[in-house]
């Protein structure tokens, strides 16, 4: 809201200068945003120092949207008198226009002043026209800008209807008919609906109410008698109506937050002394007035007790009733209640944000002051809460993926379809936003995969190799909803570079000095998240291809037995992601191969243990024997397959089978593969003997002959 | 015939022999003279202990028996990482798929004594030891990269506020980020075609989506406001609460807009919790993720859940309030809004409006994030560049 400081002054004494008068309307809740140059108001010289201020008004207060609302802020301020702007005295003759409100328009118009006025249009002088220029609107003529000008100065939007243009004489205030259309002044042709108030002549529609005018009866240079209409619009209404045609304007700004109910009239009277000051027209007979049912004003009870309690303050009794009256509140002294004083506080009909007592409160807080609030601190009358395991488990996992070498990253819930269309599981669906800002945010991410390997790339287009990346955060989907998970991408090498291990690496055939990052490297981050959070993962082979953003073969299932269940639970995928995948989003050629895993953390909570009903185990006082041993196994028989054979047969002095070596080739034979175990035995009551672990030894070898056909190497 | 040398001498003297060591000759020669059975001085020292007063005896010949030991370690340590020097054709770093079963490791305590002792002390690292030519390091070489990841820096300032606030005996609470109209809107005194509603510009879903609540959720969260809401008509009072998260905005990106960001609010309701209590609260709350003496400020506002509201500024983090670019000259920066808890809020929740009063504040992290760490762009945030990345605390 733009207000001139010499238009204000008309209304009100401003005793301070342009930036004091500015720091008093912020500290009032008016943010002054910026003070710019006032023009040269020609024939209305300023009275003082001149400025237009831009006033960020709050929804809640539309009064302020004028000249008058900011005045009566600033006379409550400094407790001057408000001069009110010369109203016409209504010509006691009867009104040639019959206004109807019809019954289905009652609720969305409770009152329609309406008049007539011959006219004789004209560019309004230099003064109107720069006043309105300077308050940001433009000005068309005499007629027009009258009407715009009581907007601005007293806060009511009016609109002048060409009579001669409207089809019997008649106003009729009524929901539009269906597939009626209007074309408004902006020239465009609207298609209205049935929830949609218009203004109509006898024929058709020819203004949509508190919106905008028609552009059939506009005021023109032809035009010799105009309706005018001050009317008030239910906010509601007036707001679908604007949303839905997608049409704000200075009125359905206004209506949409709400004008003052008993204004109208008001409104139309300075309308008539405006027209009259500038020679634009004359009213030809009276006000009609239609307000079938006036609306009582809202009476609130204020309490001094409760102004402490919310505040926290002691505010002067005195204080109160005088700042209320002067804010244009109506105030009844009531009964003293506990020894403080009580009133009865009847707002103004612009005050349509006063409701109940709390909103009086707020008003003494704002005049008291806010920079007048001391600081206190609040008592703690029971202890808080322990913090909640969701989040004690998420600070956890950062902490095991940052040791592991993975930066967080966070990135956006909604992505482009394309991105998150590769990691919709079979019979899922994306979710959609109805209005997306752009197709780049279409959906609401399917998986975190999408949105880290968009990272990855970005990492690696601006020339990192190493990128290790993990999200936590929650993932959509139409058959799961809303999901938490936690998802981490790997590519680069396996371990960082450094000048001592040439010697190491020199003569392999890895290509460079440290080999690239693989599976493994992704599932020991993955069993080492999960570890932390008490569970024992098993990867298993996904039947069938696995899940279609991976390489067919190359990915696993990571499951787990969720406590007192025997049966495993899927946590989620690990594997290697399928190049096309990552080629469709920008990953430059020769990068090499991404690893990428996502779990779903609701599962992996099922299955994991509670960490704070840990026992500790005393260390072991006996040795150990290790035991290696090497086999020949077909090879497609899983690691696992062989570790659960010697489980089973083992007592429970083995107490870790560990694979240490794969090996296929030269020495092996054909579709063979060599695996090396080490095998730990511990007894926790006495040292084992050599010959006990032998036994054990044979009895493993036995059955990984027969239950494998396995060769000892 | 000489004073004996005592067992700290002979250590010296075969640390300082196993410097010089250039070739498995001068090894051997190494050995002879310590541990050689005419002449080594480690053999002398464990016959002088026959001759030791009975007091002496027992001490002097543990300290003789465990410096063998250690010696006998060190030469064969030594020995194993010249033959380690020559790397084998093929080698890829496995283990040989031919190493025989059965190979016992010995035990636990066998194990703990290869840590210690001379050999350690002259080759600063486990085994294997730098081959012989080169004994003397070039300690300005780079060390070994640990590699490390980090958080992200709104994990971190959010983390913070957490503790913070953990620290003032508030819980932390978390919601769907998935809403529907009644939590996100209606039960913060926003009912359908509210204007307010146009503060908060929503994104909204096409079809709706099923939750965990029997209302089905039809937006992306504006605000975690709806969080606070669950929790009050699930908990009775007092409430001392954050609700830190993810919300959305349908704003266009730019220097300081991004449609998705991080909030925090903060929800206190009790009896007699008082205006002044919430200024005391943010007060510390940006004292400490600040500075101790940042400056509050408050400044009347409208918001349909709170009322009275307030917007807080701090004095400038630049500036120190003295004035710059940043906070436009003034002085202060917005960074919070605030205020008491609205009547009607308490009522959709079933609270007793008139015995409990509360305050509550939102805080965008990404802003604050800004401010502390002095970053640029807001967007910066969600690019995940690992060069911005890695610059923040662990």
């Amino acid at each position: 809201m733009r207000i001139l400081v010499s238009w204000l002054r008309e209304i009100v004494p401003v005793p301070v200068g342009i930036d004091d008068l500015a720091e008093a309307l912020t500290r009032h809740g008016f943010e002054v945003s910026s003070v710019d140059p006032a023009p040269e108001i020609p024939g209305r010289p300023a009275a003082g120092p001149d400025a237009v201020l831009d006033l960020e008004i709050t929804t809640n207060r539309p009064d302020c949207l004028s000249v008058l609302g900011i005045a009566r802020e600033v006379a409550a301020i400094y407790a001057n008198p408000l001069r009110w702007p010369p109203l016409a005295e209504p010509p006691a003759a009867n009104a040639e226009v019959a206004v109807t409100i019809e019954e289905a328009g009652a609720a969305a118009c409770p009152r329609y002043a309406s008049s007539l006025a011959d006219v004789r249009v004209a560019p309004s002088p230099a003064w109107m026209a720069a006043r309105l220029e300077a308050a940001g609107v433009r000005p068309i003529n005499g007629v027009v800008d009258v009407t715009n000008y009581v907007m601005l100065e007293l806060g009511h939007p009016m609109h002048a209807f060409d009579l001669d243009r409207l089809a019997g004489a008649e106003l009729r205030v009524r929901p539009a008919r269906p597939a009626e259309t209007v074309r408004t002044l902006d020239g465009e042709t609207r298609a209205l609906g049935d929830d949609m108030l218009v203004i109509a002549d006898a024929e058709r529609a020819q203004a949509v109410a508190g919106v905008m005018g028609g552009a059939d009866s506009e005021v023109t240079g032809a035009t010799a008698r105009v309706a005018l209409e001050s009317a008030w619009f239910d906010p509601i209404s007036v707001r679908r109506t604007s949303r839905r045609l997608a049409l704000s304007t200075d009125a359905s700004y206004r209506f949409e937050r709400g004008a003052d109910i008993d204004a109208p009239v008001r409104a139309m009277r300075r309308a008539h002394a405006l027209l009259a000051e500038i020679g634009a027209g004359a009213p030809r007979g009276g006000i009609a007035d239609c307000y079938p049912a006036p609306r009582t004003p809202t009476t609130v009870a204020l309490r001094h007790a409760r102004i402490g309690r919310v505040l926290g303050i002691d505010v002067a009794p005195d204080f109160v009733p005088v700042i209320l009256e002067r804010l244009g509140f109506r105030i009844e002294t009531g009964p003293d209640e506990a020894g403080a004083p009580t009133w009865r506080v009847t707002a103004p009909g612009h005050r349509v944000d006063v409701h109940r007592e709390i909103d009086l409160i707020e008003e003494v807080a704002r005049h008291h002051g806010y920079h007048r609030l001391p600081s206190t601190f609040p008592p703690l009358r029971r202890p808080p809460a322990a913090p909640a395991d969701s989040l004690e488990r998420r600070r956890l996992l950062r902490r095991v993926l940052t040791a592991g070498g993975c930066s967080e990253a966070i990135t956006y819930g909604f992505i482009e379809e394309a991105a998150g269309r590769p990691f919709v599981a079979g019979g899922d669906e994306l979710v959609r936003l109805a209005n997306p800002l752009s197709e780049t945010y279409a959906v609401l991410r399917p998986a975190l995969l999408p949105g880290l390997v968009d990272a990855l790339v970005y990492n690696r287009r601006r020339g990192r190799r190493d990128i290790r990346l993990f999200e936590i955060g929650r993932r959509f989907s139409a058959a799961a909803g809303e999901t938490p998970g936690v998802a981490v991408v790997v590519a680069g090498s396996a371990a960082p570079e450094h000048w001592g291990d040439g010697q190491r690496w020199r003569t392999g055939d890895r290509g460079g000095r440290v080999p690239p990052a693989d599976f493994y490297d992704l599932a020991g981050i993955v069993e080492r998240l999960l570890d932390a959070l008490g569970v024992a993962p098993a990867f298993a082979a996904p039947a069938g291809a696995g899940p279609a953003w991976f390489v067919p073969g190359r990915s696993a299932v990571v499951q787990a037995s969720a406590p007192g269940e025997g049966t495993l639970v899927t946590l989620g995928h690990a594997g290697q992601l399928e190049p096309a995948v990552a080629a469709a989003r920008g990953l430059p050629a020769g990068s090499g191969a991404i690893h990428a895993a996502e779990l779903d953390l609701d599962a992996v909570v099922r299955a994991g243990g509670d960490r704070r009903r840990l026992v500790a185990s005393p260390p072991p006082r006996f040795p150990a024997i290790v035991r290696d041993i090497a086999i020949a196994v077909e090879r497609t028989l899983p690691a696992a397959a062989v570790r659960e054979t010697i489980r089973a047969v083992a007592p429970d002095s083995l107490v870790a089978v560990r694979a240490f070596d794969r090996y296929e080739g030269p020495g092996i034979g054909e579709g063979q593969v060599s695996l090396a175990f080490r095998l730990t035995f511990r007894r926790g009551d006495r040292t084992l003997t050599d010959a006990e672990v032998q036994r054990t030894m044979r009895e493993i070898g036995t059955a990984l002959r027969t239950t494998h056909q396995a060769t000892f190497r | 015939m000489a004073p004996l040398a005592t067992v700290e001498d002979v250590r010296a003297a075969f640390a300082a022999g196993l410097r010089d060591v250039a070739s498995p000759a001068d090894l051997q020669e190494l050995r002879n003279r310590f541990l050689g059975r005419k002449r080594g001085a480690v053999t002398a020292l464990l016959r002088s202990v026959a001759e030791a007063s009975p007091d002496e005896r027992r001490e002097l010949g543990r300290q003789a028996n465990a410096l063998k030991q250690e010696i006998e370690q060190a030469l064969a340590a030594r020995r194993e990482a010249s033959a380690a020097d020559a790397p084998t054709a093929g080698d890829d770093g496995r283990h040989s798929p031919t190493e025989k079963p059965a190979a016992a490791e010995g035990s636990a305590g066998a194990e703990v004594a290869r840590g210690s002792g001379v050999h350690d002390r002259i080759s600063g690292r486990g085994a294997p030891a730098a081959p012989l030519s080169s004994a003397v390091l070039d300690v300005t070489l780079p060390g070994r990269e640990v590699r490390v990841g980090h958080r992200h820096p709104l994990t971190a300032v959010r983390e913070e506020i957490e503790e913070i606030f953990t620290g003032l005996g508030f819980e932390v609470v978390e919601g769907p980020e998935v809403e529907d109209d009644y939590h996100n809107f209606e039960a913060l005194n926003m009912p359908p075609e509210h204007p307010a509603r146009d503060m908060q510009d929503t994104l909204y879903l096409d079809a709706p989506l099923r939750t965990r609540s029997d209302r089905p959720g039809t937006l992306l969260r504006t605000h975690t406001s709806g969080v606070q809401i669950r929790y009050m008509e699930t908990h009775e009072p007092p409430v001392r609460i954050i609700a830190p998260g993810v919300v959305y905005r349908r704003d266009t990106p730019d220097l300081t807009h991004s449609p998705m960001f991080q909030q925090v609010e903060g929800l206190l309701v009790d009896e007699d919790v008082t205006m002044t209590d919430l200024k005391g609260t943010l007060e510390c709350f940006l004292q400490r993720l600040f500075t101790p003496d940042t400056q509050v400020m408050f400044r009347p506002s409208f918001f349909p859940y709170t009322e009275p509201s307030a917007e807080v500024f701090m004095s400038c983090v630049f500036c120190r309030g003295d004035g710059c670019a940043v906070c436009k000259r003034t002085g202060w920066l917005e960074v919070l809004g605030s205020g008491m808890v609205h009547p009607a809020v308490l009522e959709a929740v079933g609270y007793d409006s008139e015995r409990l009063t509360g305050w509550a504040f939102g805080v965008g992290i990404d802003r604050l994030a800004i401010l502390k760490y002095r970053v640029q762009d807001i967007r910066a945030f969600y690019e995940n560049d690992l060069q911005l990345l890695e610059q923040f605390p662990l």
